[in-house]
């Protein structure tokens, strides 16, 4: 999956504009709440196959730092 | 000796939190954005003084005047619940006496949650294969909101209280089938009210606030909820026992009429229902109204159901519980 593409999917996730996410976007700014969590569990889930843990994902601050384990 | 389920009734109090009061206080999440994302429109709320044995009382009390059945019928009484009246003495020993039941019934509480309508049924299934009882009354009554603090939004907006009665009797055929069981203690601290029992009894320090999330702060007193991990065992655990539940029963999913899960989140659900491959006809889902009830779900969910016309004689329906324990279990009923 290109980077592209991966933003693509967090801009879906996050109902957020196109374009409008950066990997420094912070997350505080965004609809960062406990629905998104499961959304982004199912995400990862579905497109990686990973399963995410509930501690990484409280350590996620920014974009960046979701999209470097999408993969 | 063979054992069905006879009736199912149930109680709801009358008080409700609804979705308009919730944006009220939590201003975030519009009502509409609520009901979209959990799929719940109301709870109802226990009052000050109400108990999960008054909730108890009166879903039996209805059940016992929509079936006719003489409480002085019933041999024995079994309590799930997670919010007894008191430590001790056992609330079902309270109910014995308030639902005019005779001395001669065996009664105890067991404490389970989203779990404990199957772990209900299977304990009577096994009392009645060994003859230990022949007409039983299984009540899961649930006051979570009585555990909860109300600055807390994501467990204020998930939980309600209510209680369910089931009616399960020795039966000529075999109406409940074959269960599938787990417990996983790793996840004992996912789904949480730390204080209260014997572990921590300092009354101040229980009281005092440990800022455990973003946004409040919770006390030991409080129901903590880690709502990642809990969804994150449920979507690895539940379609593994739907699959064995099925194989034990000697059913393949074709075969079952209608699945009834604990009615824990919308969103939860519909993962769940995507993940197994279950037909939308064919999975219930109604916790608009109660939002979740914890160990009630499920015989609200058969109560609505039979009520609706929706349960026919013959029926083959999965019921399936999951959650704090963390604990899981499943079972085929025939209606």
């Amino acid at each position: 999956m290109t980077e592209k593409e991966k933003v693509y999917l967090l801009e879906e996730m996050f109902e957020a504009d196109p374009d409008s996410l950066r990997s420094t976007t912070g997350l505080d700014s965004l609809n960062w709440d406990s629905m998104a969590f499961l959304s982004l569990i199912v995400l990862v889930n579905d497109n990686f196959g990973k399963k995410l843990t509930s501690q990484q994902i409280r350590s996620f601050k920014t974009i960046g730092d979701i999209l470097a384990i999408m993969e | 000796m063979k054992s069905k389920i006879t009736c199912v009734g149930f109680y709801v109090p009358e008080g409700i939190l609804n979705n308009d009061e919730l944006a009220k206080i939590f201003p975030e999440w519009t009502a509409e954005k609520i009901l979209s994302k959990t799929g719940i429109r109301s709870r109802h709320i226990a009052s000050e003084d109400e108990c999960a044995s008054d909730l108890a009382e009166k879903a039996a009390l209805a059940l016992f005047y929509d079936n006719q059945i003489e409480p002085e019928s019933i041999d024995f009484l079994i309590l799930g619940t997670q919010s007894p009246d008191y430590l001790l003495p056992t609330t079902a020993c309270i109910l014995q006496n308030r639902l005019g039941m005779t001395t001669k019934c065996g009664a105890f509480d067991f404490n389970l949650g989203c779990s404990a309508y199957i772990y209900g049924l299977a304990m009577a299934k096994g009392l009645i294969s060994a003859n230990v009882a022949k007409k039983i009354l299984l009540i899961t009554a649930e006051t979570y909101s009585k555990h909860i603090n109300t600055l807390d939004k994501s467990t204020r907006t998930i939980f309600g209280d209510g209680a369910g009665a089931t009616l399960i009797e020795v039966s000529e055929s075999d109406g409940i089938g074959e269960f599938i069981l787990g417990t996983d203690g790793r996840g004992w601290d996912k789904l949480i009210v730390p204080a209260g029992g014997m572990r921590h009894r300092n009354l101040a320090l229980n009281s005092e606030e440990i800022v455990r999330d973003v946004g409040f702060a919770r006390t030991m007193n409080d129901l903590y909820m880690d709502g990642p991990e809990i969804f994150i065992f449920t979507i690895s655990t539940v379609p593994r026992l739907v699959e064995e539940t099925l194989e034990k029963n000697g059913f393949s999913l074709d075969e079952i009429d209608l699945f009834v899960f604990h009615q824990a989140n919308l969103f939860m659900l519909e993962q769940l229902r995507k993940a197994i491959k279950i037909p939308i006809e064919k999975f219930f889902v109604g916790l608009e109204e109660y939002g979740n009830t914890v160990s009630a779900t499920i015989p609200i969910a058969l109560a609505n159901l039979s009520r609706n016309g929706k349960l026919k004689t013959g029926m083959k329906v999965m019921l399936v519980g999951f959650g704090v324990g963390l604990s899981w279990g499943a079972t085929v009923i025939v209606w």
